[in-house]
């Protein structure tokens, strides 16, 4: 019997399409599941999704199924054929040119499902025991197993098979009739070596959900210094990288930075970089959707815009270059001062732990709470703070960085430092 | 496709067991700025089994359709590796066996993918060819239908076909400050074609989102601080399902939600009363009709705020024995292969007495606050909304259009500060919420006049 990508290319090439890409991916979900403290729930999820796009007279549609028989797959087949056959033509539509056939690995292929009972069961017998107060809401710990095959009409064949644990925690704190806002991360690991709590910001945000029972609204309003964490700048870039990096903002032409590549964009001290294949990301990928092998890419070094994060298709679009990959895997380069100093020269400020807010928008205006986030005066840290709201806009924030952080946490899909910046506008109450 | 008669694998549920075969079906079109960016159909089907063993659950799902017993077995085996540590010695929840069909699919002929293609190309047209000045346009449109059938050890059966579609049309210009956006959303419960029947249907909604934009980009950003405002339905809806529904969700109580503390007190001005609604209000269909959820429970209408009081908390199974009530039908997953949670289905203030125009006429100097873009809430109800479109009410008279801002508070205080209730109920309905997974839900309600927190620049 022949296997599923042959079968599907066959069809494709039989229905006389131009060019096309096929994705076959193989999914084996394995996740433990916390509700309030208690183990709940485990889950093992088996999937197989066949996507495939095809370009017919510079027309182009896509279809995802995962119903992988042979009738199942001619059927999709005639569906992209005619949906590809309505659609507008545009001669920017294409597909990845020949690279070399390649097969990419990382990460565990099983789950060690008794360690995953131990570190998570050891998670919440932890937690009531160092934090009392601190109530965990929804934990779900998992091991996904990924095989990804891409082809496509041009010969690109590649194989990647990815392994990965990751930790999603929701928690908030409680005690008596106060209530702390809730507060959640998120990481990835190769290993279950160390014990949860001592990986990535998750101890840090325990303790804090713990001090933010006796959170106050700030009184008045500033426009002063911040000091953005790591969890939050993980918030703030995907907003950063779409509303001026990404195709939408660069095809419609909204991008304040369009005409700003090669020139300064941000403050000197600001590197960022997605690193999707370093091995320092546990959650990388080495394939972007649209077939290229991914590599390893500066945006933005010492403050100059190097690339937009433009698709094949955006960059055909907009006639500019395509970004070697597809941005996430966030690494910022570090400071050479640690938290503290930085906080210490800071005479009136806010420690922002995270951003709850409306999207930006289009020109990066931004306006939101300031969640579990502390007031700083005279270089210290005063009290945790709520009702407490933050606004500014992205761009002038990111050039306005003072100070990046000699500490970095490691999420697994990225590395990310606290960064001082100014001008913006916090506003307590009245 | 789904498996209609899954009451045959019933001798395979030797403990408390829920099976279900689904299928999503979605097709996004998607033009931005003339370029179509998105032309996908996409269709996720499977089959999977949860397993209820002493106390600990066990979820498994399949694509393959052929592999039911496999996948009750390997529910099964997961349930008994947790319960082999956990040992809760848990019974068994109280049997019920409620059944019922319920199509929402159209009786017309379906549309070629042509027919659908056009539609949404002639809306761009209109656009670009009315408004040649806009610096960006986006018309898109999103159609999911979820197909389902459901069986439980105890009897109970379910079989759905719960469609959605939405347009949805978003205008640009470029103005000094940078560009400014407005968007507008239609259609609903139901599939394309019994919800669109010709582009020119809309060309008038185009048109007041159009004047919308105009006045938006000659507007003001907001002064911040605590204003009188009229928030219409959709911020209403909102904040009902976001800063209050949530809270109210039990496995959110459980996790420390403020709501526990409330119960039975005060907490909202009389004036309101909140409900979620399980499939139909004054005689008509909801947004997202709920008959009997994920679990096999009839679904049943909360009220979670009654006249100002806090009544109840949103149940699946285990919560509402948790807690020594009825579960209330809000166990609700979104794809074959996700577990049913506790979630809402159509959460809405109910109406009031005042009109919208009298409302604002009340105000002497706040805001008319129309349309959110996104929000966010946690468990002390404090919440934030990001407001796209909104006017200065001076002296009992709309103003000047506003900019992007957010407004922000803590809900059961704003509730509280609500002194008018509109007396007309709007829907919006293209919503999905967030919480582990995602899911469509229903939120609306009248407008209501309150004090807010506004975000100025």
């Amino acid at each position: 019997m022949k296997d599923t990508l042959t079968l599907c290319s066959e069809y494709l090439t039989d229905a006389g399409v131009d060019k096309f890409q096929c994705v076959l991916t193989e999914r084996k979900h394995h996740e433990m599941n916390l509700e309030a403290n208690e183990m709940s729930l485990v889950r093992t999820n088996v999937d197989s999704t066949l996507n495939f796009t095809v370009i017919k007279d510079n027309r182009k549609g896509d279809i995802s199924l995962n119903s992988l028989s042979s009738d199942s797959i001619r059927e999709a087949v005639h569906t992209a054929v005619e949906l590809a056959g309505v659609s507008q033509q545009d001669p920017d539509y294409d597909i990845s040119p020949q690279q070399e056939t390649a097969v990419f690995c990382r990460g565990p292929a099983q789950p060690d499902t008794e360690r995953m009972y131990a570190v998570l069961k050891g998670y919440a017998a932890s937690v009531p025991t160092i934090f009392p107060k601190v109530k965990l809401a929804e934990t779900i710990f998992s091991h996904t197993v990924v095989t990804k095959r891409f082809i496509n009409s041009n010969g690109v064949d590649y194989t990647t098979h990815k392994g990965v644990y990751t930790l999603v925690t929701v928690f908030s704190s409680k005690d008596g009739t106060k209530t702390s806002s809730i507060n959640y991360t998120s990481f990835s690991l190769c290993e279950l070596e160390r014990e949860l709590l001592d990986c990535s910001s998750l101890r840090g945000l325990l303790q804090q959900s713990v001090e933010h029972l006796d959170a106050k609204p700030m009184r008045g309003k500033f426009v002063g210094d911040v000091v953005i964490t790591p969890d939050c700048l993980s918030d703030l870039l995907s907003y950063y990288t779409s509303v001026y990096l990404g195709d939408r903002a660069l095809i419609t032409g909204t991008s304040i930075l369009k005409d700003k590549l090669g020139q300064v964009v941000s403050s000197p001290k600001f590197t960022l970089s997605a690193r999707p294949t370093a091995a320092e990301i546990a959650d990388g990928y080495f394939v972007t959707p649209d077939g290229f092998a991914a590599e390893d890419v500066t945006y933005i070094e010492n403050g100059v815009l190097k690339s937009f994060m433009l698709s094949l298709y955006g960059a055909n679009k907009t006639k500019r270059e395509r970004a070697k990959n597809s941005g996430g895997c966030w690494v910022v380069e570090p400071g050479d001062k640690g938290l503290v100093e930085i906080i210490a020269g800071i005479d009136k400020g806010l420690l922002v732990a995270r951003y709850s807010g409306g999207n930006p928008s289009a020109n990066g205006d931004f306006s939101g709470v300031a969640k579990n986030s502390y007031y700083i005066e005279n270089g210290k840290i005063l009290y945790p703070v709520s009702e407490t709201m933050i606004s500014g806009n992205l761009a002038d924030l990111f050039k306005s960085i003072k100070d990046i952080s000699a500490e970095r946490i490691d999420f697994g899909a990225a590395i990310l430092p606290y960064v001082h910046a100014s001008g913006v506008t916090v506003s307590g109450k009245e | 496709m789904v498996i209609k008669n899954l009451g045959q694998y019933s001798p395979h549920l030797a403990q408390y067991t829920e099976l279900r075969s689904q299928e999503n079906s979605v097709l996004n079109i998607a033009y931005v700025k003339g370029n179509l960016v998105q032309n996908v159909k996409q269709s996720t089907a499977g089959i999977s089994a949860r397993v209820f063993c002493r106390g600990s659950f066990g979820f498994a799902s399949s694509a393959d359709a052929t592999a039911i017993t496999e996948v009750i077995a390997a529910a099964s085996r997961n349930a008994e590796f947790l319960d082999a540590r956990e040992n809760k010695g848990r019974a068994p929840f109280t049997p019920d066996n409620p059944h019922t069909e319920r199509s929402f699919g159209t009786k017309k002929a379906r549309l070629t993918q042509g027919q659908i293609m056009a539609f949404v190309r002639e809306i761009d047209a209109y656009i670009a060819k009315t408004y040649p000045t806009l610096s960006s346009r986006t018309v898109s449109l999103s159609c999911i239908d979820m197909e389902k059938t459901l069986v439980t050890s105890d009897g109970a059966s379910l079989y759905s076909l719960l469609p959605r579609s939405n347009v949805r049309v978003s205008l640009s210009v470029d103005t000094t400050g940078g560009p400014v956006e407005v968007f507008e959303a239609a259609g609903g419960l139901g599939q394309f074609e019994d919800n669109f029947t010709s582009p020119e249907a809309l060309f008038e909604t185009i048109d007041k989102l159009h004047a919308h934009l105009i006045r938006k980009s000659e507007g003001v950003y907001p002064t911040a601080g605590t204003k009188e405002c009229v928030l219409d339905a959709a911020l209403a809806g909102i904040l009902a399902h976001e800063a209050i529904g949530h809270t109210t969700e039990a496995d959110i109580v459980l996790g420390g939600s403020v709501a526990g503390d409330y119960l039975g007190r005060l907490v909202a001005s009389p004036l309101i009363t909140l409900v979620d609604l399980a499939h139909t209000f004054d005689g008509k269909d909801c947004p997202m009709p709920i008959y009997i959820d994920d679990e096999g429970t009839a679904a049943t209408d909360l009220a979670i705020i009654d006249h100002g009081v806090l009544q109840g908390f949103m149940h699946n199974k285990q919560s509402a024995r948790h807690f020594g009530v009825k579960p209330t039908g809000n166990a609700r997953a979104y794809e074959y292969f996700d577990e049913p949670l506790i979630r809402m289905r159509n959460t809405a203030i109910l109406p009031g007495t005042s009109r919208v125009a009298d409302m604002i006429a009340s105000i002497d100097d706040g805001y008319y606050l129309m349309k959110p873009s996104n929000g966010q809430a946690d468990t002390t109800s404090e919440f934030m909304f990001g407001v796209v479109l909104g006017y200065e009410i001076k002296g009992g008279k709309l103003g000047r259009g506003i900019r992007d801002l957010t407004i922000s508070g803590v809900a059961f205080d704003v509730l509280k500060s609500v002194t008018m209730v509109s007396d007309d109920m709007k829907w919006s309905n293209g919503g999905m919420c967030g919480k582990k997974q995602l899911i469509p839900v229903g939120m609306g309600g009248p407008a209501i006049k309150c004090k807010i927190n506004i975000g100025g620049r």
